[in-house]
């Protein structure tokens, strides 16, 4: 059933009919709805790992404890300022509501000028999100030569649990990139299913504020 | 157009019963799974009442085989396991499904005029995400020092490997972890489906209030249950990779247990509401369907439900008086636990407002329902008694809070349930239940399961503590005996008597009478469409021009002969073309 046409009408019977305006942007909007409720809901279950830290923090005598090692800055903050790009460079591939990505060559189809604008900009936030996990590995590294394991207190515990936590989300954006980038060169995304890669990036900006707080929490308070 | 195309109906076995994303399918799925488990739960709270009438005497019948290292004998250690599975299962692997996945995947999409969920992919990935949730339930019975112990509540430090080693426990807060993911799938389809697919006129405020119980549910279950998940997942790190965020005295840091407890109650107070919420949307609209009169006050009982359900995430400090909380604290939590029973009043006064002065028709449903009002009712009121801080310190941990979560959880989840059940088996099978038998299993099971919970309160109320493996090694609990002995036989006839009800669930979903397209008489959208519904439940969607409870409308009876109107259809006159009108100075 085709879906192009932007205005349509039905019959309701006895005459009366009602006309909704677009049906694909309605469609794209339940989507991103549902996507929203999603990550709603992934919001609450990192809330509670703040809450948790706030819960022991407060009732901790000293903090950090006195007896471990102190955290790095300097490399997470390059490692935030890293997955901060890659939130701008997906987003610059998606294009934006004022500046959407339609230009068309001439004798271009939309697919293949979807596949031109939005490829490299996939693929260089699947870079810049390899890197932050590279990163983080290089993190973990040193602060567990340092002394300081998952088995060092509650301090530890936080620190690898909920850097963990998070790291995994990472991995999964970047299989869910990786599909976008295959789809993107087959030239999958139609009309109908390119809000999916929207909906992929709308997850990719929540693992990155995250990211952002943790960092804050974590390293800096 | 489109929005809601009308695909093609599967065929072939698999994509009909298996992987389907039909939602009423997937709902019928809901129902098997949830009635398994619910049956599993049931023999459970049986050996618990065994263990309470007649201590240390082989289980008759089944004892032996489940037993065999005791010879049918319930040991301390297996009793342990088995009321902390028997919670478990009953809230989270049957009731959930039962109520939410069940009742919420048929009925929201046919009571809103809609083709399908929102996402049906998403819809069958949730069921069968629940179907693995529940292999990991049974996998941990199977395991070596047998499945979880550490009570529903899964406390730390009980939780963690000092008091539970094994991966007994382990593999059950995965269960709990895995059966969170499947709830928050169906429920972010729940609340995107009423958002954006009701169907042309079906404003908020015409809604059935079955539907905004379940979409309620639905938004609490997308904001909450990813809570447990979180305290679920730092239990597991503690158990697999030895962090220490709920045991306390570890260098670099204490890990506190009462955390778990905060965790734990911030999820499970709404939790409760949660399997309420349904229950109170079935119930105020078979109250109006079966006394043939409007639902009284409809707004008020919508505002009330959703004042309900924000309260419900700022209460939950009373499941912890007695940890050591700040008085303070415990006096702003008790001032907000009393609130709720302001809007829950309302509810109450509704229901009763509606039944008055309606022409009662006491079939299968309605009686489910007036039981759901009775037990609900009586577990309200006790608690207040929990919620004030002064009664709570001696109430806490006995069985007057078991006795209370039961009536509430269990009784009034558990009628509501087989009400709607009773009301929308001819919807959802294409088939009649045996009235006769639908009333013979409501009164054993109103009045036994308010004996049961009633006697609970009893016991609680004399000191009897909860959890007790042997109650009577205490001598100033050896007086109980006979209350306890006279609960668990009206238990066991409460077993009994749902006897009834598989026979007659069996015989009427294989051979039952053909049901006709409204076999109740009333107005809301489901009952427009065909018994069972087609795959695309409606050829035209339908337009909605009133709300769901048109009874005892003067203008129906006179213009149709007939006490109720359906939610799309047009009175004869207002059908007729206007006249214009003559307009002054024309």
């Amino acid at each position: 059933m085709t879906v192009s046409a932007h205005v349509s009408s039905r019959s309701l019977g006895q005459g009366a009919s009602v006309i909704e305006l677009k049906p694909r942007a309605r469609q794209d909007f339940t989507s991103s709805l549902g996507m929203m409720v999603f990550l709603a809901s992934w919001a609450m279950m990192f809330s509670t790992l703040f809450f948790a830290y706030a819960f022991l923090r407060a009732r901790a005598v000293s903090w950090p404890p006195p007896d471990v090692p102190a955290l790095p800055v300097a490399l997470p903050a390059l490692n935030t300022l890293v997955l901060l790009a890659s939130s701008f460079t997906f987003q610059r591939g998606i294009g934006s509501r004022r500046r959407p990505l339609r230009r068309v060559l001439p004798g271009e189809g939309l697919a293949r000028s979807r596949r031109r604008q939005l490829a490299p900009w996939v693929l260089a936030t699947f870079a810049l999100g390899f890197l932050f996990l590279g990163l983080q590995l290089v993190v973990w590294r040193g602060v567990w030569a340092s002394g300081l394991t998952h088995q060092t207190g509650i301090y530890g515990g936080i620190f690898y649990g909920f850097t963990v936590l998070h790291a995994l989300h990472v991995v999964a954006g970047l299989l869910v990139l990786l599909w976008v980038f295959v789809r993107t060169l087959r030239l999958d995304y139609t009309e109908h299913n390119v809000v999916n890669v929207r909906l992929c990036a709308m997850f990719w900006h929540f693992v990155d504020v995250v990211w952002v707080l943790m960092f804050v929490t974590l390293y800096l308070l | 157009m489109d929005l809601q195309p009308i695909h093609p109906a599967p065929t072939g076995f698999f994509r009909n019963y298996i992987w389907s994303t039909d939602h009423k399918v997937i709902a019928k799925q809901f129902v098997w799974a949830g009635l398994l488990f619910l049956l599993f739960g049931g023999i459970l709270a049986m050996a618990i009442r065994w263990q309470w009438a007649y201590p240390y005497e082989p289980i008759p019948l089944i004892g032996k085989a489940v037993l065999p290292r005791s010879g049918g004998v319930i040991t301390p250690a297996s009793y342990q396991s088995i009321f902390t599975m028997h919670g478990l299962i009953m809230i989270f692997f049957a009731i959930t499904p039962l109520m939410i996945g069940a009742f919420g995947n048929f009925c929201i999409p046919l009571m809103i005029g809609a083709r399908d969920m929102a996402f049906p992919l998403l819809n069958a990935l949730s069921f069968w995400t629940f179907v693995s949730s529940q292999c990991l339930v049974i996998a941990s019975f199977f395991v070596q020092l047998g499945t979880a112990a550490a009570g529903w509540t899964t406390y730390a430090p009980l939780s963690t490997n000092v008091g539970t080693p094994g991966w007994g426990q382990t593999l059950v807060v995965m269960a709990i972890f895995v059966t969170g993911v499947a709830t928050i799938m169906g429920s972010v389809n729940y609340v995107t489906t009423v958002i954006r697919l009701r169907a042309p006129g079906m404003t908020y405020m015409r809604m059935p209030l079955t539907v905004w119980g379940l979409w309620l549910t639905a938004i609490l279950n997308v904001l909450f249950v990813p809570v447990l998940g979180s305290a679920g997942l730092l239990l597991l790190m503690d158990r697999m990779f030895g962090t220490q965020f709920f045991i306390t005295g570890a260098a670099g840091g204490k890990g506190d247990p009462v955390l778990f407890q905060h965790l734990f109650w911030i999820f499970g107070h709404p939790e409760v509401y949660i399997l309420i919420l349904p229950a109170w949307g079935f119930v105020s609209d078979l109250v109006s369907f079966f006394a043939r009169k409007p639902a009284y006050w409809y707004k008020g009982s919508v505002l009330a439900m959703t004042a309900v359900t924000v309260l419900s995430a700022v209460v939950y400090g009373h499941h912890m008086f007695v940890t050591g909380m700040n008085p303070l604290l415990g006096q702003g939590f008790m001032l907000l636990t009393l609130i709720i029973s302001v809007p829950a009043e309302i509810l109450f006064l509704n229901w009763l407002h509606t039944i008055w002065k309606g022409s009662i028709r006491l079939t299968s449903p309605m009686l489910f329902a007036l039981g759901t009002v009775f037990v609900f009712g009586l577990g309200g009121l006790t608690g207040i008694f929990l919620g004030t801080i002064s009664t709570d310190l001696y109430l806490h941990d006995t069985m007057f809070v078991v006795g209370h979560f039961h009536f509430t959880m269990a009784a009034a989840a558990f009628l509501g349930s087989f009400g709607a059940l009773y009301f929308w088996f001819p919807k959802m099978f294409g088939r009649q239940m045996n009235e006769t038998l639908a009333k013979a299993h409501f009164w054993p099971s109103l009045i036994f399961i308010t004996l049961v919970f009633g006697g609970q309160l009893v016991a609680g109320y004399a000191g009897h503590q909860r959890r007790l493996f042997d109650p009577y090694q205490y001598t100033f609990l050896q007086h109980l005996h006979p209350l306890n002995k006279f609960t668990s036989i009206s238990a066991f006839i409460l077993g009994l008597s749902q006897l009834i009800f598989i026979y007659n669930f069996f015989s009427s979903v294989f051979a039952g009478k053909k049901a006709e397209q409204n076999p109740w008489k009333v107005g809301t959208l489901e009952w427009e469409t065909t018994s069972p519904p087609p795959h695309h439940n409606y050829d035209v969607i339908p337009t909605v021009r009133r709300g769901p409870h048109e009874y005892a409308n003067p203008e129906a009876i006179k213009l149709l002969g007939r006490d109720w109107l359906t939610q799309t259809e047009e009175l004869p006159e207002a059908a007729a073309p206007k006249q214009a009108l003559p307009v002054a100075g024309a």
